[in-house]
C-alpha cells in the first residue's frame, strides 16, 4: 500500500449507545453529508437572479 | 385533420412561453469533472483505501490449524453450518420461513453442495500428496453410517484434547487407526491448506477460472474462531451493524442503516428467520416509499415540513407564482 498522508489501516473507533454503534468514519461522513444538505439550501445559485431577470427581458 | 388539432392542443406540444434563461451544459459537466476528479485524486493521497489482505485457507491454516482442522471433521460429520443449511446448498435443513413464506424452498436448492464431499474429500482427491488418493477411496468406499461414526468420534476426542493436533508440526495423530482415514485427511488437508493448494481446489471446482467463491467462503464461515474473530475486529458481525462498516478506519455503508437496524433488536436478532423477517419489513417500507403521494397523513409531510419552500424560496417569494 502507498503511504497515505493520514493512516487509516486500523480500527476504527465507535460510539455505541444501546442497540445502536456507529464508527466515527461513518459519524463524519454523516455530517458532512448534512452539512453539505444545509449549504446547499443555504448558499443561493451564483448570478441566479440577475439571469431570471434577463429571460424575463 | 382531427387528429392534429387534437394533438396541437395537447400542453406538451405547446412551446413554452414564459421566461427563459441560458445554461451551459458542457461548461457544468466539465466542472463537475474536474471537481470530482481532483477531489477523488487528493483524498486518495490523502486516506489511500482500505487494503486489507483477503482471508484465505492458507491463512485459516497458518494461523489457527486447529479451527480449520476442527471444522474440515465437522464437515465429514455433517455438523457444519453449511452441512445443515438447507436450500439451495442441499436438503438438510428446512430454511427460513415465516407461516406460509418459505422462499427458500420454493426456489430449491439451486447450488448443491455436500459439504463432506466438496469442501474435503473432492479437494483432496485434486492433491498429488502420497497416499491422499488411497484416503479418498477408503472413505468413499465406507457406508455413511461409518463415515459419520468415525468424524463424530473423532470430533469428540479433538474437542477434549487439541493436542492431538501437535503444536510442532500442525499434523493430527492418528490415535491407533480407531478414526478411519479422518486424522489422515484432515492431516492432508492441513497441508494441502498451508501450500495454497486448498484454496485453488475449491474455487477452481466449478470453472477453470478461480472466480467462484462460494465453497471457500462456506467453509470459513462454518469455522469456530478464525474467521469470525477477523470479523469482530474490524466490527463486520451482523450484530455489530457489520453492513454499514468497513475494515479499518474508512466509512463504510451507512445507508444501509436501515437494513442493519433490525438485526440490532428483538425478535429479529434472536429468531432463526431473522434473515426473512428483515426482507420482508423492508420490502414493505420500499413498496410504502413508493406509494408515498398515496398514503394518507404520510402525504401531508412536506406540508408540515416543507423543505421544499426553503431550496425554492424565489419562487415562494414571487405573489404571482403562487397561483
Amino acid at each position: 500500500m502507498f503511504l497515505a498522508v493520514l493512516n487509516l489501516n486500523h480500527p476504527a473507533h465507535f460510539l455505541n449507545w444501546g442497540p445502536l454503534s456507529i464508527s466515527i468514519p461513518n459519524l463524519v461522513i454523516i455530517l458532512v453529508m448534512v452539512f453539505l444538505f444545509i449549504l446547499a439550501l443555504m448558499i443561493p445559485f451564483p448570478n441566479h437572479s440577475q439571469e431570471n431577470k434577463e429571460g424575463e427581458k | 385533420m382531427k387528429n392534429q388539432n387534437s394533438f396541437k392542443n395537447y400542453p406538451a406540444s405547446q412551446s413554452w412561453s414564459g421566461p427563459k434563461r441560458q445554461y451551459d451544459l458542457i461548461k457544468e459537466l466539465v466542472i463537475a469533472i474536474v471537481v470530482v476528479a481532483v477531489l477523488s485524486i487528493g483524498l486518495s493521497a490523502l486516506f489511500s483505501s482500505p487494503d486489507e489482505r483477503a482471508v484465505t485457507m492458507k491463512s485459516w491454516a497458518t494461523h489457527n490449524p486447529i479451527d480449520l482442522a476442527q471444522t474440515a471433521v465437522g464437515e465429514l460429520a455433517g455438523t457444519t453450518t453449511s452441512a445443515g443449511y438447507g436450500a439451495p446448498y442441499n436438503q438438510n435443513g428446512s430454511g427460513q420461513s415465516i407461516a406460509f413464506i418459505s422462499p427458500q424452498k420454493w426456489l430449491g436448492v439451486r447450488i448443491p453442495i455436500n459439504s463432506a464431499q466438496d469442501l474435503v474429500i473432492k479437494p483432496l482427491a485434486t492433491s498429488n500428496i502420497p497416499g491422499a488418493t488411497d484416503l479418498v477411496s477408503k472413505w468413499n468406499s465406507t457406508s455413511a453410517d461409518q463415515q459419520i461414526k468415525w468424524a463424530n468420534d473423532f470430533a469428540k476426542a479433538f474437542d477434549k484434547d487439541n493436542a492431538l493436533l501437535s503444536a510442532n508440526n500442525a499434523n493430527v495423530q492418528n490415535s491407533d487407526g480407531k478414526y478411519g482415514p479422518v486424522p489422515a485427511i484432515v492431516n492432508d488437508l492441513l497441508t494441502m491448506a498451508r501450500s495454497g493448494a486448498l484454496d485453488g481446489a475449491l474455487t477452481t471446482s466449478d470453472s477453470p477460472l478461480p472466480t467462484n467463491f462460494t465453497k471457500p467462503l462456506l467453509f470459513l464461515a462454518d469455522g469456530g474462531s478464525y474467521f469470525s474473530s477477523i470479523a469482530s475486529k474490524y466490527h463486520l458481525q451482523g450484530s455489530q451493524w457489520g453492513v454499514m462498516n468497513e475494515t479499518g478506519s474508512w466509512p463504510g455503508q451507512s445507508w444501509l442503516w436501515l437494513f442493519s437496524f433490525w438485526y440490532q433488536i428483538p425478535p429479529f436478532n434472536s429468531s432463526p428467520a431473522g434473515d426473512l423477517w428483515v426482507g420482508l419489513i423492508m420490502g414493505v417500507l420500499t413498496f410504502a416509499l413508493l406509494l408515498l403521494p398515496f398514503i394518507p397523513i404520510l402525504r401531508r409531510i412536506p406540508y408540515w415540513i416543507p423543505i421544499h419552500k426553503l431550496i425554492w424560496r424565489n419562487w415562494y417569494s414571487d405573489p404571482d407564482s403562487k397561483n
